[in-house]
């Protein structure tokens, strides 16, 4: 029973930091139509923000604005002088995916020519842990679930309070009709790429204080994860990637404990392909 | 039958939701990737006018709608609202001039709800007028009014049109752009879209341009109809003077001959 408890403690922190990045992703594909496989890319670069940061003696929390903000101009860069010409030029999605894969390389080994090879870590204490039985958690365990409940609350609050936000779900479900209400779906989907861009550094950063140690390419599996996450909740939907990533994280954690840590990215695909044999459009995609 | 000789049969209407602008077409061709679609169409919506556009499946109607508002690139040609000309505009700044556009499909949101279309319907609004809009609107269309919180993508073809509709309608717009309003609905349905909503909005004053292909039902509803076949323009007129003309009824009224008389024997432009 302790066992179940101490990896379901596990799997709600991988599913927190899980949540941060499929939010980010999936918003951007929902609004701007490129499936960003250098999404991973752009976290671990945002992680090494917070690590200089953190590295001049500043803490870092406040390293993980810098990645936020890091994240939020890296990926507007991406769509500004990469995605977007190619999608004016109406190169097809599969191409946009290859062009994707490049700036992944580009982007992780330009980093690893840069920082070097080896692993690092955030001076940062774990501090005391809370909770009973086998449930238990670190606050910084704690924090990091708080930033993903808060954040989640948040992209709630925008995508449906917000005149921003409903604009963003109209420009995603039908672009060219939201541009004939009078929506500059341009600058929405320019925003979209800061907003999830912003999200896209706070996951990377959580990653790596949940890793404990990363180098440049430690996202690479993460990605796998994240990409599971979005497909199960139903690609574009910010609903559906909450309780996509809710379900990867509990379930690889838990896997990992009871069968072996080595399958628990397996178990997540299983888990994805026997939902897309389901429902192939995802726990909350619309029904074909 | 010239556009500057037809009188508009609902000026000053009680109820007037818009004051309408005037459109006017001149010789414009339009296409995808550089190639035409339609060729050097002229026409003309006056103020408070319900002008149709009738042709066969592939004859281009829909591709010069989406010509006047800024989807499908221009070629050639003009256009004009009122003394604006708005060739080539991006489709939100053609919104902003004043166009309301119902697509043939993908006309709603369907992700969002029958609220959330309305008040995208009213982006451009000031954030405070868009709640008074969208009331005044649905008491235009008062079945929506029960489904305000229903998902667009859960609603009936019927129902979706109706908030199609409403949509356009929520920026108080000088020109109503309507393509097939009728399209993929069952024939009752389709009837009261026309009969009740798109007559509806001519009781009220407003000017549209219509593409249709149920002929006999949108001459019942505009002031004059355009036929276009082959990407031209094949004939114009009011709708007793295309009722008259033989080889309107024949093609499209339900007569024994087919659209190709229509292509083969009119020159462009040249009345029935």
């Amino acid at each position: 029973m302790s066992l179940l408890l101490a990896s379901l403690g596990f799997g709600l922190v991988t599913a927190a930091v899980l949540a941060l990045a499929t939010v980010g992703f999936t918003l951007q594909f929902a609004v701007t139509d490129v499936l960003n496989l250098a999404f991973g890319a752009v976290m671990i670069v945002a992680a090494y923000v917070a690590y200089w940061v953190n590295q001049a003696g500043i803490s870092v929390w406040l390293g993980l604005v810098a990645a936020a903000i890091v994240g939020s101009l890296l990926s507007l860069v991406l769509n500004r002088f990469i995605y977007a010409p190619f999608q004016r030029r109406r190169t097809s999605s599969i191409a946009l995916v290859i062009v994707a894969l490049g700036l992944t390389l580009i982007l992780e080994f330009g980093l690893q020519a840069f920082v070097g090879g080896t692993s690092v870590s955030y001076q940062l204490a774990q501090g005391p842990t809370v909770g009973s039985g086998g449930f238990q958690l670190t606050v910084v365990q704690l924090v990091i679930i708080a930033l993903a409940l808060a954040a989640m609350v948040a992209v709630h609050a925008l995508l449906t309070f917000t005149r921003l936000g409903k604009a963003m779900r109209a420009t995603a479900a039908n672009r060219s009709l939201a541009r004939t209400c009078g929506i500059r779906s341009d600058r929405v989907v320019t925003v979209t790429w800061l907003l999830s861009g912003a999200l896209c550094g706070v996951a990377g950063t959580v990653f790596a204080v949940d890793a404990g140690s990363f180098n440049a390419t430690s996202a690479d599996l993460f990605l796998v994860l994240i990409l599971a996450a979005a497909f199960l909740g139903g690609p574009g939907k910010a609903y559906g990637a909450m309780l996509g990533a809710l379900v990867i994280g509990l379930a690889t954690e838990v896997s990992a404990a009871y069968i072996s840590p080595a399958y628990k990215d397996v178990v997540a695909f299983v888990l994805l392909f026997a939902m897309l044999a389901w429902r192939p459009t995802g726990l909350l995609g619309d029904r074909a | 039958m010239s556009a500057e000789g037809a009188a508009p049969r609902h000026p000053g209407a009680e109820g007037q939701l818009t004051a309408g602008a005037a459109l006017t077409l001149e010789g414009l061709t339009a296409g995808y990737d550089s190639r035409p679609v339609v060729n050097e169409v002229s026409i003309t919506v006056a103020p408070g006018e319900i002008v149709s556009v009738v042709g066969p499946n592939g004859s281009g109607k829909s591709t010069l709608l989406k010509a006047v508002i800024g989807i499908v690139q221009v070629l050639g040609g003009r256009v004009r609202l009122d003394d604006q000309e708005i060739t080539g505009w991006l489709p939100e700044d053609v919104a902003r001039a004043g166009v309301g556009y119902v697509p043939q499909v993908d006309d709603v949101f369907p992700p969002l709800t029958v609220r959330e279309n309305l008040e995208m319907g009213g982006y451009l609004l000031p954030t405070r007028e868009v709640q008074s809009r969208l009331d005044e609107v649905v008491t235009v269309f008062p079945r929506l009014a029960t489904m305000l919180g229903r998902r667009a993508g859960k609603i009936s073809g019927g129902e979706r049109k109706m908030l199609a509709m409403a949509r356009a309608m929520m920026l108080h717009p000088r020109l109503f752009v309507l393509d097939e309003p009728t399209a993929n609905l069952a024939p009752a349905v389709a009837s009261e879209v026309l009969e009740e909503h798109v007559r509806g909005l001519a009781r009220r004053g407003a000017t549209a341009l219509i593409v249709e292909q149920r002929a006999r039902a949108v001459l019942a509803i505009s002031d004059r109809t355009y036929v276009l076949a082959g990407g031209r323009l094949r004939m114009e007129g009011s709708p007793e003077e295309l009722r008259s003309s033989p080889q309107f009824v024949a093609s499209f009224l339900g007569g024994s001959a087919g659209v190709a008389d229509i292509v083969s024997e009119s020159e462009p432009g040249s009345p029935p």
